[in-house]
C-alpha cells in the first residue's frame, strides 16, 4: 500500500559565509553596522502618488545616489529596481564569502528567492499603458526574477523562489538551509527583494496600517508601520567548508494561525508555536536564547500578539528583544533575510540591537524590551521571528557555536 | 518514515472536477469553460460543498480554486482525532500566482482585492477553513506547478515537520482580466485548474481505502503537471 520515497540526505548544518544589503541605510554592512550601534533611524518623508493623489509618506527609501550607480553599472536594467537592488546585495554576499566559492562547482550552487511582489511597479507601468522593457517586465514574475538573478550570479543547482507574504525570507533561508542539509547543493545563495511602489503603497494605505509620522514598533502610542525597500542576501555553505567557527542556522519553523486573513491572531499562539517547533529543532531550550530579533511592525495588533507570543514561550524570562523596523522600514520579502543580516551583525560585534524610534515602552512589553543598542558579554544564541498576512508566523534560530 | 500515501485527492479544471483519480465529472450547464468574472460561483459552490458560501464568494480565483480543491477531497479532519491540527501542513506551488488579484488592484485599488495580491492567501483561507496550523509553503515555480510542492511535503513527513501536508498546485486567471491589459507573452496564464493532494502514512489516513495506485510522481503528473491533460 505504501509508496516507497527515495531520498538523499547528507544532515549537513547550514552556515552564514556571507551577507551583503542594500536598504535606506545605503549600500553594504557598514551603513548597517553604523545604524546597530547608533540606534539611528533611515526613514525618510516623502511626497508619493497613492491612488490619484500625491500624499506625505514617512518609509525606508533607496537613497537615489545608490540607485543611480546601479542604473549606471547596468543600463539594460535600468528600469527593473528589484533585479538591480537584488543582484547588488548578492554581489556583496559574494565577495564577502570569498575564496570558499570558487571551490564549489556552479551545479553545486543553489538560489532561492523571496518576494512578495517582485518588480511590481512594472505592472503598476503597464496599466498605466506607461514604457516599461521587456526584461522589466518579465520580471514582474517572481520566477522569472529567480531565474534571472540565479543565472547572473552562475548558479545551477535548484533555483526556488518562496512567497510567503512577509515571512517570505525566514522560509527562503529554511529552504536554503533545507537544500544543504539534503545533499542537493554545497553553497546555496539566498536573496531577498521588495519595492516600495504606487502598489504596495496604495495597498497598506487603503487598510489604514501605515503610520504618517513612521513607525514606533512596541511603542504605547504605535498607531501602524513603515514600508521599507531594497535587497538583502545571504549565502549559506556546507559549515564543514568553514574553518572558523560559523554562525549556524540551527533551528527553523513555520506555521499558521487559522484565525484571519490579513490580522494576526489575538492570542500569539500560532507565533509561539513557530517558536517552540525551531526550538526543539535546534535542540536548546528557551533560556538559551541570549537575543531576539522581533516582527516588530509597530501596528497595534501585531505588537501586541508578539508579546503574547514571547511571554507564552519564555513566560516572565522573556530575553533582550528589540523591532528592526525603525531603521529601514518593513521591506516586505526581504524583511527576514535583511533582519537576519542585522542579527548576524549583531552576533559578530557582541552587541544587542536596540529600537529605533521607541519613545514610551508598550505597558505590556516585558523590561526586557531594548530601546536603545546595548553591549553584550557573550551572545551566542539568537531567534529571528516573522509573521505575515494570511496568519503565517516564522522563526528561526542562528547560533555561534563556542570556539 | 519510508512509507507515504496520497490520502486523498481532488482535480477541478475546465474539464470538470472530481476526486477519485478515475475520472472527471462535468461541469452542468451553464458553466464555460473559459471562466468568466462570476463562473465558479454559488452553483459550482453547492456542488461540492454544504457549507456557507459567503466567504467563498469574496475569495479571489486562486483562492477560490485553491478552496475548492481542498473541499473537493471530502476529508474530514474532525474525524481523524489522532492527528493534531498543528501538525497539518499546507504546501501550494503555482507559476500565475496572484497575477489575476495584482492586475486587478493595480487597475482599481480596493482593500478587499489586496489581501488577495498574495500567492499565499490561499493557505489563510484553507488553513482558517480546516483549523490547519502546521508548517505552510509557497512556491513560485516557472515551468511546473504542483511537484515542487509534494517534494516539499515529503521533505515535511519525512522529518517529522508534520504528520499530513495539503499540496495545492494552482493556476488561475480570469480572462476577463487578461484580456484587460497587455501583458508580455511570456506572462501569459496556463489555463486554470485547482488540484490538492493530501499526503500522510497509511496509518493517518482517513480513508479506508489510501490511493496507492502507482509512483507518486506518476499520479503528481496525471494530477498536476498539465492544466490540458485528461483523466
Amino acid at each position: 500500500m505504501g509508496i516507497p520515497v527515495e531520498t538523499a540526505v547528507s544532515n549537513s548544518a547550514a552556515a552564514i559565509a556571507g551577507c551583503g544589503a542594500l536598504c535606506a541605510n545605503g549600500s553594504g554592512l557598514e551603513p548597517l553596522r553604523h545604524a546597530l550601534a547608533s540606534n539611528a533611524s533611515a526613514l525618510q518623508r516623502r511626497q508619493f502618488i497613492i491612488g490619484k493623489t500625491s500624499q506625505s509618506v514617512v518609509a525606508g527609501f533607496v537613497p537615489d545616489e545608490s540607485l543611480r550607480q546601479l542604473r549606471a553599472a547596468d543600463p539594460v536594467h535600468a528600469d527593473s529596481r528589484a533585479f538591480l537592488f537584488a543582484v547588488a546585495a548578492l554581489n556583496q554576499a559574494a565577495k564577502n564569502t570569498g575564496e570558499i566559492l570558487d571551490s564549489i562547482p556552479a551545479a553545486r550552487r543553489g538560489f532561492v528567492l523571496s518576494t512578495t511582489k517582485a518588480n511590481i511597479e512594472a505592472l503598476d507601468k503597464l496599466v498605466r499603458r506607461q514604457s516599461v522593457s521587456p526584461v522589466a517586465q518579465r520580471q514582474i514574475q517572481p520566477a522569472f526574477l529567480a531565474a534571472d538573478l540565479a543565472g547572473q550570479l552562475g548558479c545551477r543547482g535548484p533555483v526556488q523562489c518562496v512567497s510567503l507574504a512577509c515571512i517570505s525570507g525566514l522560509s527562503a533561508l529554511q529552504q536554503g538551509a533545507a537544500l544543504i542539509r539534503r545533499g542537493q547543493s554545497d553553497a546555496v545563495f539566498v536573496a531577498g527583494v521588495d519595492l516600495i511602489s504606487q502598489f504596495v503603497l496604495s495597498g497598506f494605505n487603503s487598510l489604514k496600517s501605515l503610520d504618517p509620522e513612521g513607525c514606533r514598533p512596541f511603542d504605547k502610542a504605535r498607531i501602524g508601520l513603515s514600508l521599507g525597500e531594497g535587497a538583502a542576501a545571504i549565502v549559506l555553505v556546507k559549515s564543514e567548508l568553514l574553518s572558523s567557527p560559523p554562525i549556524l542556522l540551527s533551528g527553523w519553523s513555520t506555521s499558521n494561525d487559522a484565525n484571519h486573513l490579513t490580522g494576526p491572531s489575538r492570542d500569539g499562539l500560532g507565533l509561539a508555536l513557530a517558536i517552540q517547533r525551531a526550538l526543539a529543532k535546534a535542540q536548546i531550550t528557551p533560556d538559551k536564547i541570549d537575543y531576539i530579533n522581533a516582527h516588530g511592525t509597530g501596528t497595534p495588533y501585531n505588537d501586541n500578539m508578539e508579546l503574547l507570543a514571547l511571554r507564552s514561550v519564555f513566560g516572565g524570562r522573556v530575553p533582550p528583544f528589540s523591532s528592526s523596523k525603525g531603521i529601514f522600514g518593513h521591506t516586505l520579502g526581504a524583511a527576514g533575510i535583511l533582519e537576519t543580516v542585522l542579527c548576524v551583525l549583531a552576533l559578530q560585534n557582541n552587541l544587542l540591537p536596540g529600537t529605533p524610534r521607541l519613545r514610551e515602552p508598550d505597558p505590556l512589553a516585558p523590561e526586557s524590551l531594548l530601546g536603545e543598542p546595548r553591549a553584550a558579554t557573550k551572545l551566542r544564541c539568537v531567534l529571528k521571528i516573522n509573521c505575515g498576512f494570511g496568519g503565517t508566523n516564522a522563526a528561526l534560530v542562528l547560533q555561534r557555536p563556542l570556539p | 518514515m519510508n512509507d507515504l500515501v496520497i490520502q486523498a485527492a481532488s482535480y477541478l479544471g475546465p474539464e470538470g472536477f472530481g476526486n477519485d483519480l478515475t475520472g472527471l465529472r462535468p461541469w452542468p450547464p451553464p458553466f464555460k469553460q473559459n471562466l468568466s468574472r462570476g463562473e465558479l460561483g454559488c452553483l459550482h459552490w453547492s456542488l461540492l460543498s454544504d457549507s456557507d458560501p459567503s466567504r467563498f464568494l469574496r475569495m479571489d480565483l486562486m483562492c477560490r480554486l485553491g478552496f475548492m480543491a481542498a473541499e473537493l477531497l471530502a476529508v474530514n479532519f474532525d474525524a481523524m482525532p489522532g492527528v493534531r491540527r498543528d501538525r497539518l501542513g499546507v504546501c501550494v506551488e503555482s507559476f500565475t500566482g496572484s497575477l489575476d488579484a495584482d492586475i486587478r488592484f493595480a487597475q482599481t485599488p480596493r482593500p478587499s482585492i489586496f489581501a488577495y495580491t498574495l500567492p499565499s492567501t490561499v493557505i489563510g483561507e484553507v488553513c482558517i477553513r480546516f483549523r490547519l496550523k502546521g508548517p505552510v509553503l509557497s512556491l513560485i515555480s516557472p515551468v511546473t506547478h504542483g511537484p515542487g510542492a509534494i517534494a516539499e511535503a515529503v521533505e515535511w513527513l519525512r522529518n517529522n515537520d508534520a504528520e499530513m501536508t495539503l499540496c495545492l498546485g494552482i493556476e488561475a486567471m480570469n480572462p476577463s482580466t487578461e484580456h484587460s491589459i497587455s501583458l508580455p507573452k511570456n506572462l501569459s496564464p496556463r489555463g486554470w485548474h485547482g488540484a490538492a493532494l493530501l499526503l500522510g502514512p497509511p496509518e493517518n489516513s482517513p480513508r479506508e481505502k489510501p490511493f496507492a495506485t502507482g509512483a507518486l510522481v506518476d499520479v503528481c503528473r496525471k494530477l498536476c503537471s498539465a492544466p490540458e491533460r485528461t483523466c
